[in-house]
């Protein structure tokens, strides 16, 4: 392909018209979140005025996908027990789910299959903010759905050379757009504004080592897109589990035991998480129907 | 262990999971042998889908623990130099035939 063309592309998906952008609410919310004086009786108003988001993010809450031990039936008291931060990644996981979910339910189940591993590690290693990993977790491959949203074409391409030549999905991308899902992903993260913890696992999640602030994340999202594809999540004709990264491995340091008792937990929340769906309108109208 | 309609429930299969109420009250817990009786009760209850151990219901179009197993041979394929991943694929593959055995 021509070095004219790669541009081409590049800019596409630089500019990314189609995908949808995080709701105003997040930059609103960060702002006040800087402010000393900010209530948190303030921020649940906020929240509070998007009822949908609102019914969405308490739903996300009490899903095994988060797997927080108590139920939370109110905003305000989510916002106290959770703090701004967890409140923060699950706005955005909300928003980013809804654009997942209608576009590619088999990258959606990858994706939340990524999120639940992430968790059950990141809190076995004491991670001070599991749920921001997750998050990490949850849009490690928002790339993917840049392409596919912004550049059919080729993204219909990619998948038959994957499918003729039983080649990794981004030995595909890389000869026709000359770059991967991966760095498509943390433009796009870094255009949400998203913070580096966020970014670099989006960035680094098939080079962990490449990682600078957010080594131990990517290392975490890394293993747990290896383990989601061992377990059969995997994402349409690219079946094959990714070699492991040496440097996130001495990062991690699994044990056999730890291995099987991550393996045990994340079953058992995959189960519960299975169907999941933020789609609360499908919901209000059966619940009316009953 | 496999998630099956209450429906489909027979005595004599064990519970996988506690079974809860959409409240998260514990009905009936993890390792309970069903019986007519409790089935009956799940029945009233309006609890539609419950989780058993082993595979005591097939289902139309589902692979079998071979096809399994071969999908799992072929996705490890590439990367069976790493013992990490090795560890995992052989933990897996017991898991598999473990939860289809019974």
């Amino acid at each position: 392909m021509a070095a004219d063309d790669k541009d081409k592309l590049r800019k596409a998906l630089r500019e990314i018209k189609n995908l949808p952008t995080l709701p105003g609410i997040v930059a609103k919310l960060s702002k006040m979140a800087e402010n000393p004086d900010t209530t948190t009786a303030q921020m649940g108003q906020v929240i509070g005025k998007d009822h949908i988001l609102a019914a969405k993010l308490l739903k996300l809450v009490n899903s095994a996908f988060y797997g927080f031990p108590q139920r939370i039936s109110s905003l305000s008291s989510a916002i106290i027990l959770l703090g701004f931060n967890v409140i923060k990644s699950l706005i955005i996981s909300a928003s980013i789910f809804e654009i997942m979910e209608d576009q590619d339910v088999e990258l959606w189940q990858h994706s939340l299959g990524c999120a639940v591993v992430c968790n059950v590690v990141a809190k076995r290693m004491g991670v001070s903010d599991p749920e921001e990993i997750s998050t990490a977790g949850l849009i490690h491959d928002i790339g993917k759905v840049a392409v596919k949203m912004e550049l059919p074409r080729q993204y219909a391409e990619i998948n038959a050379i994957v499918k003729e030549r039983q080649v990794p999905r981004r030995e595909a991308e890389l000869e026709v757009l000359g770059l991967e899902h991966a760095e498509v992903g943390s433009w796009l993260a870094r255009s949400w504004n998203l913070p580096n913890k966020l970014v670099e696992p989006v960035a680094f999640h098939h080079d962990p080592g490449k990682a600078k602030e957010a080594r131990l994340a990517a290392a975490i999202v890394h293993f747990g897109d290896i383990m989601v594809r061992g377990l059969g999540c995997g994402h349409g004709e690219d079946i094959w589990v990714p070699a492991l990264n040496p440097q996130a491995w001495e990062l991690l340091q699994l044990t056999p035991t730890a291995m099987d008792e991550i393996l045990d937990e994340v079953e058992e929340k995959l189960w519960d998480v299975r169907g999941f769906s933020l789609d609360i309108k499908a919901e209000l109208e059966a619940n009316l129907q009953r | 262990m496999q998630q099956i309609l209450t429906a489909m429930a027979a005595e004599g299969m064990v519970l996988a999971k506690d079974i809860e109420t959409p409240e998260g009250r514990v009905l009936c817990g993890k390792g309970t042998v069903l019986t007519d009786i409790v089935i009956a009760r799940l029945n009233n209850m309006d609890i539609q889908h419950i989780t058993v151990d082993g595979h005591p219901i097939p289902v139309e179009g589902e692979k079998s623990l071979a096809e399994e197993v071969a999908d799992l041979d072929r996705r490890f394929s590439r990367v069976t130099d790493i013992k990490p991943l090795m560890y995992l694929k052989k933990r897996l593959r017991e898991r598999l035939i473990a939860a289809r055995g019974a």
